[in-house]
Formats: structure tokens, sequence, C-alpha cells
């Protein structure tokens, strides 16, 4: 399968650069070359989100002002927070199981920088695009429960244990709607391939006045793109449903006993897995890079959309109440579920009708 | 215990014929307090008197337990009132012998007895029969002495490593029949204790077997504190201290009544009317806090609500600070009036209040929007943290708590003081008796106040000038007679905040009694969330609106 692989960055590389004709190494450079430049994108965008973007979305939602000190609007902020925050001393916990309570972070945040290598960003940039890349961007982005365990159980801490286990109870109630709903563009489609899903969004579903509307799937079917937000703000754990930290129950959840690098290393995570939330979902529902103007600029609008998911994750911060453990289970395994089978008959009727 | 004459005859006559009848053979002595009769009865018989007070007499509130030793013997008083009138009070003297300080316990007849008995065993050394769990409550469990005995020496080291403390953790918690359960230090460091709250939980995967509130972090003994300071000065800046959030003026009428009728002093009526207003205001900058904390334990950190109620809580501070000079800790109100008049320019003053409470309607909008309006918190609070009424009796609770709870039961109106029982307000009771009611009474007594500072503010508004006295006159030194004593509440922001005070001839009181509110709500948290899941319990904590200044004093 993975032989099927396309990747359109590595190549556009090879080519730029004249690699192309020294084989498997000038290959393995490129391809090195764009994760590099694809990985600190992605990084860059975590570091404004994080110390800055984040501080300031909520400042406004409370009608506060947030960052101002350094630099314009207090942009100036992050470079000072990133010193601060990898100055820091690393507190190991006592009887911390080593090294799963090292690995931890680097999975978290390495399993959402996977994720990236399939999303097809606009303006070329995309890692690969294998055959099954929508399998596989799943996947991957799931992988970060396996940190959020080894976390939790590994310092040696209660409350981080129970923060991993409603992390798994939660991505458990939540992983099959997200995917069940997701299989239902797929049905549109007939491809995993995410080039092929985001091919499909561009014809013209209906023009009104002149103005064309896209087939975007968030059109086509607003129904899945509510429960596929819905099972994705559940999958990045934000409120209401961020139950695997809770700060007012289980002081931080699984990440309670992290300090200084980790920390960062999880937190970086967290952003990188909201970002990746929307990422998804701009392919999946909102056309992928598709926007006005030439193909060229696709790049913005594909941030623009991953950061339109990221206001709507902070906007549900500080607006929506955090619900119990068991009404989310509950939710999850009673309603979403059943919703999203729900979805993917319909869907599968519809595309059969109309097919 | 000294037999009080005959002359002397409490407020209270009616039905107090019938009281002794009904206690015929257990009283062996009278020793009648100013607010209410007392019954001197023998240390074996207290659940036997408190019982048939209860049960017969229809006296349902144990309001408090105050300890004391004197040089021949120790005494508990209890100090019972009706939920249906509180001014309808009865004390009963329990003494004990000297050299053997054992009394029957009350708890088995009403619960709070429990963590009162225990505070009463800690600060005085009573011991108490038949209670379940007689522990140290505020010091710590290896604290040497009774600090309000009269043999406590302060100089007494008291340094004690932290291995003599006892480990929950050293024993294996687990029962034999249940070994799925799991101990969990919360707090005192916790983000959602309010304070230095230590709760002791076993848990069973996410649900609370068990609670224990560990209380006692801020303990600083105020009552002796104000034992030490004289009556007209000294004493008034320490209530600011016990609920500390904002609610200063509140707790300091409690002291100002219960030492104003002690020595007979009556407060002019316009001092009154700034005194109403002024508490008015505290109880909304308080109840503001409440809610906006209560957000940050069901929304978690960032939230919108817990900001706007920030905000909405400046512009009271503002307000007071106008009046008192302080932001926080006010030291306002005098024995026999207030310091000093409304600020200068009055009209400027008067104007600030008014846009305050003409804005109040919309702001209180907006929280209903945005808290009580919000599915998810609807899911969260109705149904939780349940406090049925007669449990809620039984533990002393009052204040919202005991109003969520469907009793109707406020000091202001019940037993009035101040200017309330002129003005035109209502007591708000929900009898959902879960975290939503509790909630909702609060939101809900915004207004109520907010109606009550601008019926005080339209009266100031028209006082003559010539008749504007904010304080009686009051001797420069207060003596009140030897061996007088009296328990007034009033009705703070957490509920019945009461002061109990005995004089003994000098100039500084002799005991000096602190019934704190928060304290008694306190105990009723594992009676919520006993079964319950962590993040049920965390909202009936956030619910109860405790401040620990006052739980630990």
């Amino acid at each position: 399968m993975i032989l099927q692989t396309e990747s359109p960055l590595p190549d556009l590389l090879a080519d730029l650069l004249g690699l192309s004709g020294s084989g498997v190494a000038g290959e393995f450079v490129a391809a090195l070359l764009a994760a590099f430049i694809v990985g600190n994108v992605m990084l860059a965008m975590t570091g404004v989100a994080g110390p800055w973007a984040k501080r300031k979305i909520t400042a406004k939602f409370t009608d506060r002002i947030a960052a101002d000190r350094i630099g314009p609007a207090g942009i100036g902020t992050i470079p000072a927070d990133a010193l601060r925050l990898l100055s820091k001393e690393l507190i190991v916990p006592e009887g911390a199981d080593r090294p799963a309570w090292d690995i931890a972070p680097l999975i978290v945040a390495g399993s959402a920088m996977l994720g990236f290598a399939v999303i097809p960003m606009g303006s070329g940039i995309q890692l690969a695009d294998p055959e099954v890349g929508l399998a596989y961007v799943f996947a991957v982005a799931s992988i970060a429960s396996l940190g959020m365990v080894m976390a939790g159980y590994a310092s040696n801490n209660k409350y981080s244990m129970l923060g991993a286990l409603r992390a798994v109870a939660q991505n458990l109630a939540y992983e099959i709607p997200l995917v069940v709903t997701g299989v239902s563009v797929v049905l549109f489609t007939g491809s995993l391939r995410m080039s092929e899903i985001v091919a499909a969004q561009q014809e013209t579903l209906i023009s009104v006045g002149g103005l064309a509307i896209p087939s975007w799937f968030a059109i086509v079917n607003p129904f899945a793109f509510v429960l596929f937000l819905a099972a994705n703000v559940a999958e990045v754990g934000r409120n209401p449903f961020d139950i695997p930290e809770a700060p007012t129950e289980i002081v931080a959840g699984f990440q309670t006993e992290y300090s200084s690098v980790y920390f960062v290393l999880l937190y970086l995570g967290e952003f990188l897995h909201i970002f990746l939330g929307g990422a998804i979902t701009a392919v999946l529902f909102l056309g992928g890079a598709a926007g006005p103007g030439p193909e060229s600029i696709g790049f913005l609008w594909f941030v623009v959309k991953i950061w339109a998911f990221f206001l709507l994750t902070q906007w549900l911060r500080s607006a929506a109440p955090r619900l119990r453990i068991d009404q989310l289970i509950e939710i999850g395994w009673k309603g979403m579920l059943e919703l999203s089978f729900l979805n993917l008959v319909l869907t599968a009727v519809i595309v059969g009708m109309v097919a | 215990m000294s037999l009080q004459e005959e002359s002397e005859t409490p407020e209270i006559e009616s039905g107090e014929t019938e009281l002794e009848a009904l206690l015929d053979d257990l009283i062996v002595d009278r020793d009648d307090h100013m607010n209410a009769p007392a019954f001197v009865i023998r240390p074996d018989t207290v659940q036997e008197t408190l019982g048939r007070l209860k049960e017969e007499a229809g006296y349902d509130h144990l309001s408090l337990v105050t300890a004391e030793e004197y040089p021949d013997r120790f005494e508990s008083i209890y100090h019972l009132k009706k939920f249906d009138d509180p001014t309808d009070e009865v004390s009963i003297v329990v003494p004990t012998d000297s050299e053997n300080p054992v009394s029957e316990s009350a708890e088995p007849v009403f619960r709070t007895a429990d963590w009162h008995e225990r505070e009463a065993y800690d600060l005085v050394g009573i011991e108490y029969d038949d209670h379940p769990d007689l522990r140290r409550i505020l010091l710590p469990e290896t604290w040497q002495g009774h600090p309000m005995g009269l043999d406590y020496d302060q100089d007494r080291p008291q340094m004690v490593p932290l291995r003599e403390n006892a480990n929950p953790l050293q024993e294996d918690q687990r029962a034999e029949s249940d070994s799925d359960t799991m101990f969990v230090n919360i707090g005192p460091h916790h983000p959602a204790t309010h304070g230095v709250l230590h709760l002791e939980t076993t848990l069973d995967g996410e649900q609370v077997v068990d609670v224990e509130p560990d209380i006692g972090y801020l303990h600083r003994n105020e009552e002796q504190m104000a034992q030490n300071g004289t009556y007209r000065h000294q004493i008034m800046p320490y209530p600011d201290r016990w609920d500390y959030i904002s609610a200063g003026l509140l707790n300091e009428w409690a002291y100002a009544r219960a030492a104003e009728d002690l020595a007979d002093i009556e407060v002019p009526e316009y001092a009154q009317i700034i005194r109403t207003m002024g508490a008015e205001l505290c109880r909304i900058a308080a109840h503001m806090l409440a809610v906006g904390t209560f957000a940050l334990d069901i929304y978690g950190d960032f939230t919108a609500i817990f900001m706007y109620a920030i905000r909405d809580r400046e512009e009271v501070q503002n307000i007071l600070e106008d009046l008192t000079g302080q932001r926080l800790m006010f030291n306002y109100f005098r024995l026999g009036g207030v310091v000093w008049d409304l600020p200068e320019p009055r009209e400027e003053f008067f104007e600030s209040i008014r846009e305050f409470v003409d804005g109040l309607p919309d702001r209180l909008e907006e929280y209903h929007d945005l808290i009580t309006g919000n599915e998810i918190l609807q899911m969260r609070t109705v149904g939780t943290g349940i406090l049925p009424e007669e449990v809620a009796k039984n533990y002393g609770a009052t204040g919202p708590v005991a109003r969520g709870s469907g009793i109707d039961y406020d000091i202001r109106r019940d037993d009035p003081y101040g200017y309330y029982d002129e003005l035109d307000w209502e007591v708000p009771v929900e009898d959902g008796c879960d975290n939503f009611s509790r909630l909702l009474v609060r939101l809900r007594e915004v207004e109520e106040s907010a109606k009550i500072i601008e019926q005080c503010v339209d009266l100031l508004e028209d006082w003559p000038e010539d008749e504007r006295n904010i304080q009686a006159n009051v001797p420069r030194t207060l003596r009140p007679e030897d061996d007088k004593e009296i328990y007034r509440t009033v009705e703070g922001a957490k509920g019945e905040l009461g002061v109990y005070i005995r004089s003994d001839g000098t100039e500084k009181p002799g005991r000096f009694k602190i019934r704190s509110p928060c304290f008694s709500n306190l105990q009723t948290l594992p009676e919520m969330s006993n079964g319950e899941y962590i993040p049920d319990m965390i909202a009936a904590l956030g619910s109860l609106d405790i401040v620990l200044g006052e739980v630990d004093r």
C-alpha cells in the first residue's frame, strides 16, 4: 500500500535542488528537507498559539488585555516564554517509571507531528500522499493516547493515573464516532487518499447568483460536519471535554508531574493535536486548501482554516462547562456512536441513489 | 454558672414554664443568658435533654457549642434555636468537673455537634463521651495541651516532626472486602479547594467512597485574640479577617450586634441605614466571587464567567472603598454606629451606587445566559450534591446552603436587626436541594441585596442634614457587668454568623466565641458527595462557598 505513495513536496524539492538524479539518496535528502520544513511550520504555529495567541484570544473573551509588555501586542512574549520554560528545573518525581516517563512527552508531541505528513496543505505542500492517507492520519493521531497513558502511569501520582484512565476512556468513546463519521466522507470520494478527498470537494455544488458554492462536505453533509467537530473536540481534549486534564478536579491529569522541557513537549503536543484536528477537519469537510484566489496561496487558506478550528476550541474553553466523565462516556457510546452510524448509513443510501 | 437574679429575666418568656416542665427531671439549675433562658443539666443527660428539646419542643437548630474552662469546672453550652423562629432560643449549660472533664456527646441528636465538640475538645479540653470521632480538629493531631485551657503553657515547644503525624497511607487503607479503593489527598494545595483545605478522600475509581475534610491550616485562634482586645476598639478589626472574601462589614456586624446588646448601646437610625447598605454591598461582592469560583470549578480555568464576576465585584469594591477607605479589611463599624459619614460629595457617591444597582439586572441576565441557562451546566449541577432539608437542619447548615435546600431561614428577616425590617425585600428559597439550587439562591440574593441598597440610598439621600448621627455616645471604656452572657447572630454572606460573649467585669471579654457558618456548612460535604463522582464533589464543595479564614478562624 505504502508503495503507492506519492510525495509532492519532496519531489518538488528534489527537482528544485537538482537531487532527482542522485537516486535513493537524493530522494532521502529531499524528503528530510521537506519534513524539516513542514515540521518547522507547524511548530512555529504552535509556538505562536501556545504562549501568545491563546492568551490574547482568551483575554478577548474574558474582557482582559493579556500579554502586552514585550513587542507589539505582546508578541515578544513568545521568545521570552520559550526561554523561561526551557530554563526551568526539570523535576523528576520519586518513583517515576523511567524511561517511560521520559518517552511519553515525545510520543504525545511526535504522534501529532507524524499526522501532518499526509496533510495536503495547499501550495503543493504535502510530504506524502499514500493511498491510505485518512486511515494513517487517524491511526497516528490516536497514538497520543498511548503517550498519555504512559505519562499518567509512569508519573507515580494518583492524579496522573486518574487523568490517564480518563484519557483512555474518553479517546475510546470518541475515536469510533470520529472515524465512522470520517468514513462517511470516504463514501463520497471513494478514496482514502487525502489529495483525492480534497479534489472531490472542488466541484461547484450550486451557483447562487454567480457565486459558486463548492461542494465542501461541510455544505453537502452539515450533519456529519457537526458530528465530526464534536468528536474532534473530544479527541483533542478541549472544553467541554477537557476531562483528562480537568484542572479543578485532578490538578492537571496525566501531566501533573511534568515540568520544564517535558512540560513544554506535552503542551506543544496538545497544541499540535488541536492543529492536526483542525487540519483533518479542513481536509475532510472544508475543501482542504481551497479558497478564493490563485491556487498558489492555498496554504494561507489552509492556515486560516486550522486557526478557525483553534479559535473554536478557545471559544469553547471560555464559555462551555466541562462534562463529567460518566456523562461524556454516555454521550460517546450512547449518542455519538449511534448518530455516526446513522450518518454513515444515510450517506451510503444517498450516495447509492445518486450514483 | 452563678445563678442570675430573678430580675434579670431573658427576653423570651413565653414557653419558658413549658420548657421547665418538659425538662423538669433534668434541670439542676438556671443560668440565664441575655438572649435566652439557660438550663443547667448534668453531663450524663445531654442526649436526653437535647433530644427532648428537639423532638418535643421543636428546637431543631443547634447553632453553636461553646466550651470554656473555669477555675472550678469546665462548661459546654449548647445554643439551640428553631429554624422556624430563630428568636426562640434556649441554652443548655453542661458543667463538668475539672479533674475529669467528660460530658456526654450531643452528636447522636444533632450531627453538627460532631465538629463543634471536636473543636471544644481541641481548644478547651473537654472530652465527650459517645462521640464518634473525638480527635483534634483545628490543631495538628500532635499538639500538646489545649490552648484555651487555663493551665496551658504558651511557651511549651510544639515542634513535632512530620513522622509523628498519622500517615493515612501507612496502614492499608483498603478494606478487606473491597480492594479497589484508593486514598487521595485533595489539598491542602489544590486548584479547587478555595484556600488551604485538605480533603482526605477515598476513591473507588472515579467515585468518592468517603471524604473527610481536614481543616485548621489557617487557624490562629481568633477567639483568643478577641479575648485579648478591649471591646471598644481592639476587637472590631478582627472580624474582617474571618470571612475575608470582602464580606467584612457583615462580619463586623456580628460582633457589633453582640457587643451592643451586651453593653446596651442604641445605634442611631442613620447609622443603621449606612450599615445595612454597606453590609448588602458586601454580600453582593461575596456572592459574585462565590458564583465566579463555582464557575471555575464547573468550567475549568479561563472561563469568562469568573472574569465577569470579578469585574462586577470590582465595582462594588470601588464603592466600598469610597465608603470605608479600604478594599478588604474595612474596619468601618464602631460600637454604636460607624466610624465616619458617607463620603463627600454625597451626590457623586449615591450616583455611583445607583449606576451600579441600575446596571445589575442586565449583568445578572448575562450570568443567567452564561451559567444557569447552559445545558451542560444544568447536566452537571441539577440533581448532584443533594442535601435534603432534614439533613441540612441536622448539620446546622445556614445561609444559601440552607435556602438551597428549601429551608426558609434568614436572620435578617426572622430575627431582624439594622434596618432590614423597615425595607421591602424577599428571602429567595429554592427546594431543589442540589448544587444548582444553591447557585440560583446566590444569584437571586444579589438581586434582593440590590433592592435593599436602592432603598437605603433613597433614605440616605433624603435624610435631613442635621440628623445625620453616625455614632451613639459610647463610653471611652466599656466594662459590661460581670458574668453576663449573650449570643447574637447575623446573616453573613455564608449563613448564620454568630458571636457569643461572656463578660467578666473587665474591659475585655471573658470568653469570645465565634459561630462560623462555613464551619457548619462544610460538615455537610461528605453527606453530599459520598457515592458521587469526583467532579460532583468538587462542584458540591464550590457550591458550599466556604472561606477557610472563617472555617479555621
